[in-house]
């Protein structure tokens, strides 16, 4: 019997940024054993470029737990040749480098269908594997810039670019969306032996989302705009200033019921609740002024004050919470056991996200820290490569196992 | 399950879909990838059909574009899950059912009499994925929240829009997004054990949990250095290029991390005096010297349009991305060559571009087959068809409010 569901499946992950890094570890997560390609020529993007702190980063942990690293000269034939035996061994190729590269190294799918017909290979790429605008360099945070994400995320009527911080949930969502898709190509190979190549286009994942308002301009023919915390459907309905500095709590209204119990509460600030809010439709058209009732009565309080006391009368409200929140005040994160520190032998503790997909048969695991780079280079070259201690030796000395 | 088509992943799996707009993403997914999915609506129809955008801005429960972007690809059905006669019909649709989605809150399966246990019963392969704000356990798990308070949750929203100023939800529900992305990943995993053993099992997710995995490195860099970025100190550190630059029409980004795009772009603007010295090559630096970095770039920026920086800069390999609206999108050269909006046509809506299944698997692509379902359009297939119900009953049904 199995421990984890992907056990006995293998994964070789070519990749930098956090996309591609982001698909092999979740598959990690399930059992898949994942062996990471690096080179000590130059750091990778999460390492840092600072030798002495690449086995220190945080976020490398984060994007890296659990699998093992193998260290190799990409720049050498021999080099090349030992990852394309790796390739042979594999059921899985993650990769998110350039369009280009992957040609380069003899392992794009007309390849490596070659090397091993049986063999998965998703491509975790910005705008995708064909195209105009394939081989353009993204990362996750301006692959939102392309889709229309950063352009809506404003006040509506602002004169500022974009509201939108530095964000990368393409990135995130287009990773695991990736390891969904390598599940099912899992089962089709389960039925039929075959392979095949996934083009994973982190814009087209993100962009997804926006499905309603490409609709808004397709069907009505109107260019959406910028609508920042505006709702038709529910009022007070936004981000509201509680006491502290820089403090908010979200709070939205949905029902005639809910605004009935939020309504007694805001009454004590000296609110009319028989007037001009009585309904839903009064409470839209005067928003603003109804935005500025809710804030005479959140500003004196403590966000999670709002948030407690609204969660109890069956209101919708979330503090707008900061990462020292998480840590510290988040109730829910501290009783499901979230946040999970792991022991990295060079970073220390780093804490790090759990699992947020909890399976009760086949749960997933966090499979250990984060790969020193080069710690498993001997491992691989002797398990999976059959390489004796000479060889490995040998190869060392002329530079192609680094 | 229905006729086996080779075409699509998960051909022959048949999904039903009792899921809210926290879900929706997730059996869209599904949906795109091949399963046959009904929908489960209540006899007064989804709560989905009043969400907004409206074709020509009316109300009316078939010109909900929110609707129609989600329900494509499935079947629908009516069906009242508070009456006695609506739960005995589900638990013979279940039956024969390989997923069952929902996002009820915790408990509220139970209550119907139909949890898990109740539904495996009779289908020990059945999965259920719950994905639900906060999970099944914990002291938070009854609260609500929708997609505005899982974003507030996840340490993102407070570092967005200006200091002073509301923090702003992100478009596009990307806090629904996330929960349902792990929801489908998890039914995916469950649907590969079952290939292996035969067994069904439950999955809880949690969008709170989720919203963490949207951000970025806040948690790993606060768990080792105690770094709380704020929108001020944001403000700062995003000088490192990222900020938007104008142009002469609209906005650009430029992402620069390696020195070699550092080295490109400076060339690329004609090696300006004030930024061509080898102190700019380090990223602290230019960090500490916005008011010149920041400043050369923009003056270079403002003196072209938003494509030709886009073009000439991806040329350059200088990480040059415009900011589009969805105009530019939909009608840019890469989209449609990419062909990723596909004609349909609603009875009621009329014809439209719906936004295709991704990702593209080369084997098995996924597909999309029909339009969404009007409220009940498949009772008399499903009901008739598949459950064995004469005409007459429907009419009693629909009389006493099952369907």
């Amino acid at each position: 019997m199995k421990q984890l569901p992907l056990e006995g499946i293998r994964v070789l992950e070519l990749t930098t940024g956090a996309a591609g890094p982001t698909c092999a570890r979740v598959l990690c997560e399930f059992g898949a054993e994942v062996v990471r390609v690096e080179t000590r020529l130059r750091g990778d993007g999460h390492r840092g470029e600072d030798p002495k702190k690449w086995n220190k980063k945080p976020d490398f942990v984060k994007l890296h737990r659990g699998k093992k690293s193998f260290t190799v000269n990409m720049r050498m034939e021999k080099g090349r040749e030992l990852v394309k035996e790796l390739a042979k061994k594999c059921d899985v190729l993650v990769e998110n480098y350039g369009l280009g590269v992957l040609e380069k190294w003899g392992l794009d799918y007309p390849q490596l269908k070659e090397l091993n017909p049986s063999c998965i290979l998703v491509r975790v790429k910005g705008l995708g594997c064909t195209g105009p605008h394939a081989a353009d360099l993204t990362w996750g945070p301006n692959v939102g810039n392309v889709m229309g994400n950063t352009y809506l995320w404003n006040y509506p009527g602002s004169t500022t670019a974009t509201a939108e911080p530095r964000t990368q949930h393409p990135d995130f969502m287009g990773g695991v969306t990736g390891a969904f898709a390598v599940v099912l190509a899992l089962m089709h190979r389960k039925k039929t032996g075959r392979g095949q190549w996934i083009d994973n286009a982190q814009l087209e994942i993100g962009a997804s989302l926006l499905g309603p308002t490409y609709l808004e301009y397709s069907v009505n023919g109107r260019e959406p705009q910028p609508q920042g915390n505006r709702s038709l459907v529910a009022a007070p309905y936004g981000a509201y200033r509680c006491k502290g500095d820089d403090r908010w709590c979200a709070i939205a209204v949905y029902t005639q019921d809910e605004w009935e119990r939020f309504s007694r509460l805001l009454e004590e600030s000296g609110l009319d609740r028989n007037g001009k809010f009585a309904t839903h439709l009064e409470r839209v058209r005067h928003r603003q002024e109804l935005d500025r009732w809710v804030e005479v009565w959140t500003s004196q309080r403590d966000p999670y004050e709002v948030m407690e006391t609204l969660q109890e009368i069956g209101v919708c409200a979330a503090v707008v919470q900061d990462v020292e929140d998480q840590f510290k005040r988040d109730a829910q994160y501290a009783a499901r056991g979230f946040l999970v520190k792991l022991r990295e032998p060079e970073a220390g503790e780093v804490v790090t996200e759990g699992i947020p997909v909890r399976l009760s048969e086949t749960p997933g695991r966090m499979r250990g820290p984060a790969p020193l780079m080069g710690e498993h280079t001997h491992e691989v070259a002797r398990q999976l490569l059959g390489l004796s201690d000479e060889e490995i030796k040998a190869l060392e000395d002329e530079g192609v196992l680094t | 399950m229905v006729k086996a088509d080779e075409e699509s992943p998960l051909s022959g799996y048949r999904v039903l879909d009792l899921a809210g707009p926290l879900a929706f993403h997730c059996v869209k997914l599904l949906a795109d990838m091949g399963a046959d999915v009904v929908k489960v609506e209540p006899p007064s129809g989804d709560e989905a059909r009043r969400v907004p955008p409206f074709k020509d801005d009316l109300p009316h429960s078939e010109k909900s574009l929110y609707f129609l972007h989600y329900n494509t690809n499935k079947r629908g059905i009516t069906l009242n899950l508070d009456s006695h006669d609506g739960r005995a019909i589900f638990l013979e649709l279940a039956r024969s059912a390989d997923v069952v989605v929902e996002s009820f809150r915790p408990g509220r399966m139970d209550e119907l009499g139909l949890g898990y246990s109740v539904l495996s019963a009779g289908n020990p392969g059945l999965i259920m994925a719950s994905i639900t704000p906060f999970g099944q356990t914990g002291p938070w798990r009854d609260y609500k929240a929708t997609d505005i308070a899982g974003l507030a949750l996840s340490n993102l929203m407070v570092l967005t829009g200006e200091p002073g100023e509301p923090p702003v939800q992100a478009p596009g529900e990307v806090a629904y997004g996330m929960a349902s992305t792990y929801g489908a990943f998890g039914v995916a995993i469950a649907l590969y054990h079952r290939l292996e053993t035969g067994r069904g099992q439950q999955i809880d997710v949690s969008m709170h949990e989720c919203g963490a995995h949207i951000a970025g490195y806040f948690i790993p860099q606060y768990g080792s250095t105690g770094a709380k970025p704020s929108r001020a100190s944001r403000k700062g550190e995003e000088t490192d290029l990222y900020d938007p630059y104008p142009t002469k029409n609209g906005y650009v980004r430029i992402f620069v991390i390696p020195v070699e795009q550092w080295r490109r772009l400076v060339d690329w603007m004609g090696r300006p005096e004030a930024i061509a010295g080898p102190e700019f090559e380090k990223m602290e630096y230019r960090r500490q010297h916005p008011e010149i970095a920041l400043k050369t770039i923009t003056d270079f920026c403002k003196r072209h349009t938003k494509e030709e920086l886009y073009e000439e800069g991806q040329k350059r390999r200088i990480s040059v991305t415009p900011i589009n609206t969805v105009r530019e999108f939909m009608e840019s050269a890469h989209t449609k060559a990419r062909e990723i909006f596909v004609e349909m046509e609603h009875p009621v809506v009329g014809k439209y571009l719906h936004y295709g299944p991704v990702p593209r698997l080369s084997e098995t692509p996924g597909r999309v087959t029909r339009t969404a379902p009007l409220i009940g359009e498949h009772n008399g297939e499903i009901y008739c068809g598949e459950l064995g119900f004469s005409k007459e009953d429907l009419v009693a049904l629909r009389a006493d409010g099952v369907i």
